[in-house]
C-alpha cells in the first residue's frame, strides 16, 4: 500500500450545480499534499466526500488501499481532520473535548491528549471551558484533536486560518514532524500557495471543482528557475567583478541597482564575499525563485481555458 | 450503544437536568395543594373522587414531563445539527443509526421514569393527604390501585411516545423554538381538561400518537447514513 488517498473519477453535483467533476487525486503514503485552489473550488467538498460527509453522485474513494463502500466507517478511525472552522462542546474543557474525541474515536491512550496539547501550545489551558477560547487557540485545539488519536491520514482544512505567525511556524514544524516521525499522510487545503509551498511535498491544484494538475513540488522547484538577486548602488563594478573575478555570464542586469545571477554553482556567501572584498558596496543580496505563485496563477487561467476547450469539444 | 448513551450523558452534562425534574416535582406538587384546598365558598371539590384526583396528577405530570422531555431532545438533537457538532459525530467511527438511537431513548426513557416517578411520588402524597383531610368520597381498592398502576405504566409509554413528536415540527427548521412550542401544542390538546375530560385519557389516543412520535423519528433518520450532512 503506497497510496493513502487514491480517487477516480470523484464527482459530486447538486441539482443546480456541479461542484466536484472528475477529480482524480492520488496521496501517496507519509507525505504532505498541497491542496490548492481558490474559494469555492471544491476543496472542502472533496474532503468531506474522503471523510463520508458527503456522497460522491459519481466515481469512487480508495483509501488505505480499500474501495471505501457506503455506510461503511471502520477506515474513519484511522483518520483526523479538521474541516472548515473547528467546532467543540462550548461548554467542556479542552481536556474534556479530547477525551470525548477519544472515546468515540475507540482510541484509549489518555496520556496521549496531554502529550498533543503540549504538541499544539496549549498546555496550561487545557481546563479552561472552550468558549473562553479565542479563534486561534480553538483552530490549535482543533489540530490537536485531529492528532491525539495517531492517526494515519490527516485531513485539514485551511488549518493556517486564524493562526498568529507563532502560530504558523509551530503548525508548520509540527506536520513536518508528524510526517517524518509517524509517517502520516497529510492533505492540507489552502488557497494560498505561500502558505503551503514551504511543507509540501505535492501540491494538486483545484478550480472550479476540477483537479487541474497534480505536480510533486522538487521538480516544480527544479523547473522554475533559482537566482540570486544582488542589489548595489554599482551595478557595473559588480558586473566586472562577476565575469572577471568568478567567472560568471549567466546573470541580468535589471534596473539600474539590481543584478540576477541565475548560476547557481555558486553560492550566495562566496558571491558576497568576492563582491565585497573588491569593493563593491551590497545593499543587499538574496536567493529567490520564480514566485510559484504566479506559475500556479497562469496555470489556473491555463487549465480552465483547456477544461473549458475540453467541455466544447464533447 | 450503552457506551454511546454514556457519552451523551457525560458530554451533556444531564446531572443539572435531575435537579430540574425535582423542582418540576415540587412545582406540581403545589399546584396539586392548591387544586386540593383552595375553593369558592359552597363549590364542590375540583376532584369528584379519589380516582379523579389520581387522574389528574397523571394528566399533569405528562403535560410537564412532555415540554421537559422537548428540552432535552432539543439540547441532544437540534442543538447538535445547530451547533454543527454533529458533523463531528457523523464523521467518528460509529454508525449513525446508533447515535441518534441513542440520544432518543435518553429522551424517551427520560420521559418515561420522570411520568412513572411523579405519578408514584404526587399519588401517594395526595392520597395520604386525603386519607386525613377527608375531604373526598370513594375509596379505592388494592385491586382498583394495581390496575391503575397499569394505567399510568401504559400512560407513561403514551407520553415518552408524544415526546419524540415535536422532533418532525424541528427538526427540518434546526430550530429549538418550533420544537418546544410544538410539544406545549400537543400537550395543550391531548392533555387539555374539558369538564373533567381529557384526550389522553383514553389510552389509545396516547398510545397511538406514540406509534406516530416512534414511526415519524424513524423516517426522519431512515436514511442518516447515506445522507449528506453539511
Amino acid at each position: 500500500m503506497t497510496n493513502t488517498i487514491r480517487t477516480q473519477m470523484l464527482g459530486k453535483s447538486y441539482k443546480s450545480a456541479d461542484v466536484v467533476t472528475n477529480v482524480e487525486m492520488t496521496v501517496k503514503r507519509g507525505e504532505i499534499y498541497g491542496f490548492l485552489g481558490p474559494n469555492g473550488a471544491g476543496k472542502s467538498t472533496v474532503m468531506k466526500m474522503l471523510l463520508g460527509l458527503v456522497r460522491p453522485t459519481s466515481g469512487e474513494i480508495e483509501l488505505f488501499g480499500e474501495k471505501l463502500l457506503p455506510g461503511s466507517n471502520e477506515h474513519l478511525k484511522r483518520i483526523g481532520h479538521l474541516i472548515e472552522t473547528p467546532v467543540f462542546y462550548e461548554r467542556l474543557t479542552a481536556q474534556q473535548n479530547l477525551e470525548l474525541h477519544a472515546e468515540y474515536m475507540g482510541y484509549h491512550n489518555k496520556p496521549a491528549i496531554n502529550e498533543t496539547l503540549r504538541m499544539v501550545g496549549l498546555l496550561g489551558v487545557e481546563n479552561k471551558p472552550v468558549k473562553q477560547f479565542s479563534l486561534g487557540m480553538k483552530q490549535r485545539l482543533g489540530i490537536a484533536r485531529a492528532i491525539s488519536t495517531r492517526p494515519e491520514l490527516l485531513l485539514l482544512d485551511e488549518p493556517i486560518n486564524g493562526l498568529d505567525p507563532e502560530g504558523i511556524q509551530l503548525m508548520r514544524s509540527l506536520f513536518r514532524r508528524l510526517r517524518d516521525e509517524w509517517g502520516i499522510s497529510i492533505l492540507i487545503s489552502s488557497h494560498l500557495l505561500s502558505e503551503i509551498e514551504q511543507i509540501a511535498d505535492t501540491i494538486g491544484v483545484i478550480d472550479k471543482g476540477r483537479l487541474i494538475r497534480e505536480v510533486p513540488l522538487d521538480s516544480l522547484r527544479a523547473s522554475t528557475t533559482d537566482y540570486v538577486e544582488i542589489e548595489t548602488p554599482n551595478a557595473a563594478l559588480a558586473a566586472y567583478v562577476l565575469t572577471e573575478k568568478l567567472g560568471i555570464s549567466s546573470f541580468k542586469q535589471t534596473g539600474d541597482h539590481i543584478l540576477r545571477v541565475y548560476d547557481t554553482n555558486v553560492s550566495r556567501e562566496m558571491l558576497s564575499k568576492t563582491l565585497i572584498l573588491n569593493d563593491v558596496p551590497i545593499e543587499s543580496i538574496n536567493r529567490r525563485h520564480h514566485s510559484l505563485e504566479e506559475y500556479f496563477f497562469d496555470m489556473v487561467k491555463g487549465g480552465t481555458a483547456h477544461a473549458a476547450s475540453r467541455q466544447t469539444g464533447a | 450503544m450503552l457506551h454511546l448513551v454514556k457519552l451523551e450523558l457525560k458530554k451533556g452534562r444531564l446531572g443539572g437536568y435531575v435537579y430540574g425534574a425535582l423542582i418540576a416535582l415540587a412545582a406540581m406538587a403545589g399546584l396539586l395543594l392548591l387544586m386540593y384546598f383552595v375553593k369558592e365558598e359552597g363549590a364542590a371539590p375540583v376532584f369528584k373522587d379519589r380516582m379523579d384526583m389520581l387522574k389528574a396528577v397523571n394528566t399533569i405530570a405528562s403535560a410537564t414531563f412532555i415540554i421537559y422531555a422537548s428540552a432535552l431532545l432539543s439540547k441532544l438533537i437540534i442543538g447538535e445539527f445547530k451547533d454543527k457538532t454533529m458533523t463531528l459525530l457523523f464523521a467518528y467511527p460509529v454508525s449513525r443509526k446508533q447515535l441518534i438511537f441513542a440520544k432518543l431513548s435518553i429522551v424517551f426513557v427520560w420521559c418515561f421514569v420522570n411520568v412513572v416517578l411523579a405519578n408514584v411520588l404526587l399519588g401517594s402524597m395526595m392520597l395520604a393527604l386525603d386519607h386525613y383531610v377527608g375531604q373526598l368520597s370513594g375509596s379505592i381498592s388494592t385491586t382498583q390501585l394495581l390496575q391503575y398502576g397499569g394505567y399510568v405504566v401504559l400512560q407513561a409509554v403514551g407520553a415518552a411516545g408524544m415526546s419524540l413528536l415535536p422532533l418532525l415540527v424541528g427538526l427540518p427548521r434546526r430550530s429549538i423554538a418550533a420544537t418546544i412550542v410544538a410539544s406545549i401544542f400537543i400537550v395543550s390538546i391531548v392533555c387539555s381538561n374539558n369538564f373533567g375530560f381529557t384526550l389522553s385519557s383514553i389510552v389509545a389516543i396516547p398510545l397511538s400518537l406514540t406509534a406516530v412520535g416512534i414511526f415519524g423519528t424513524y423516517l426522519s433518520f431512515r436514511n442518516i447514513d447515506r445522507q449528506d450532512v453539511a
